[in-house]
């Protein structure tokens, strides 16, 4: 088993997704971990998307859309997957509003509105956010952490730069071509050139941004230097399992993953009968754990006897996951 | 003379020239075509992250929908698709 020291340096990159299912502790992992790089000297960007807003309640700090000071050097936000959608969606609706030919317009905003509400439009949404918040944030801080990690689902998106240039390419085509408003698309091929073509048409400059803005994202997740991923689990069976698929996607996209934290071990002062034989359960699960990531830094974090609410108690925190060997 | 020569000029390319590119041309349609396949996954229901993020691109799709049923002998928009007649 990798010591603590080893995952304490993988993890030190500009950007940090720390995953995990829900219930595993990985809200109070990732904002005891920016707490760590804030009080390092770091300015630091915690970005939550918990549903239930529990980053809210273990700061004991109301967060909202915009990224507010928790403490020194610590900024915090929570982004809701909804409201990114709905946001996605009016903003798409808007951009083609002028160009569309009357006749469509209805036809064109339902087929929308059927989009807002298909399966992965939020965690596409989501995504989207992620790219922006990745690319304005090396202006104001120097680490961001993420309270959740792309799944292997949302990472083949890293493929869109090229399949968003063929889908363009095809819809648009080779051709020329004069709509009924008289909007000139120009060559796709073109375009991309460094044509002024774009600069003529709103639509076709929002997804030159968006699909130049997805391969600038792209670099950055694909660069161990640059960002890690860490991921948070219970010695149970099903967060085991669930970790194991998780980072076995990763690796397949060849991402490298910094380290696993095992949360929630029954310390040493947890004593008595009922709490050793949980303990011997929790003894094969622990192994279980080795074997399967025998390859990565993997850090136990022990049950603490209260819930970890507040900045002191995030300290502490990681104080006991580092500081102790 | 010269209009027998027109003539089998003529001949010529309709006989070996003007298939070919009509079959150039419906491969490219057919290419077009496999497009607007890939936008129906959206409708059957399949995540297509691709078509999300090009959703500004419905106006171009639903003509080119429009275009591919007519050309298909389909007076009307079929059932299932786009409402773009």
């Amino acid at each position: 088993m990798k010591e603590a020291g080893d995952l304490e340096s993988n993890l030190d990159r500009f950007v940090l997704f720390v995953g995990g299912k829900g219930g595993v502790g990985k809200t109070t992992i990732a904002s005891s971990l920016a707490l760590r790089f804030a009080d390092s000297g770091f300015r630091t960007l915690l970005v939550s998307t918990d549903p239930a807003h529990s980053t809210s309640d273990v700061l004991e700090f109301q967060l909202g859309a915009e990224a507010a000071q928790v403490s020194e050097n610590f900024w915090a936000l929570e982004i809701d997957p909804e409201h990114e959608a709905e946001l996605y969606i009016s903003g798409v609706k808007e951009r083609i509003a002028e160009s569309t030919a009357p006749r469509l317009l209805a036809e064109v905003e339902r087929q929308v509105d059927i989009a807002r509400v298909s399966p992965g439009a939020e965690e596409a949404a989501l995504f989207e956010r992620f790219t922006r918040i990745i690319e304005s944030a090396g202006a104001s801080y120097d680490r961001v952490v993420f309270d959740t990690a792309p799944t292997g689902q949302t990472l083949r998106l890293l493929s869109l730069p090229e399949l968003m240039a063929t889908w363009i390419g095809g819809l648009i085509g080779q051709r020329k071509r004069v709509n009924t408003l008289g909007r000139m698309w120009r060559n796709v091929a073109g375009a991309a050139a460094g044509d002024s073509g774009a600069d003529n048409d709103p639509v076709l400059k929002a997804l030159e941004e968006r699909r130049e803005r997805f391969l600038r994202a792209r670099v950055t997740l694909t660069d161990a230097a640059k960002t890690s991923f860490a991921f948070v689990l219970t010695p149970e069976r099903l967060p085991i399992w669930e970790t194991e698929k998780a980072v076995a996607s990763l690796i397949k996209y060849g991402i490298p993953v910094g380290g696993v934290f095992v949360n929630r071990v029954l310390p040493p002062e947890a004593r008595g009968e009922f709490l050793e034989r949980r303990r011997d359960r929790e003894r094969e699960y622990l192994a279980r754990a080795e074997r399967s990531f025998d390859r990565l830094a993997i850090c136990h974090v022990p049950l603490m006897e209260s819930d970890v609410v507040g900045v002191k108690a995030l300290r502490s925190l990681y104080l006991r996951i580092f500081e102790r060997r | 003379m010269r209009r027998r020569l027109r003539a089998a000029r003529d001949i010529y390319e309709g006989v070996y020239i003007a298939p070919y590119r009509s079959a150039i041309h419906r491969e490219h349609l057919r290419q077009r075509d496999l497009f607007l396949i890939m936008g129906f996954s959206d409708l059957l229901g399949v995540p297509n992250p691709v078509a999300f993020y090009t959703l500004e691109l419905y106006p171009e799709l639903i003509e080119q929908f429009h275009e591919w049923h007519m050309r298909m002998g389909m007076p009307n928009a079929p059932d299932g698709g786009f409402k773009c007649c």
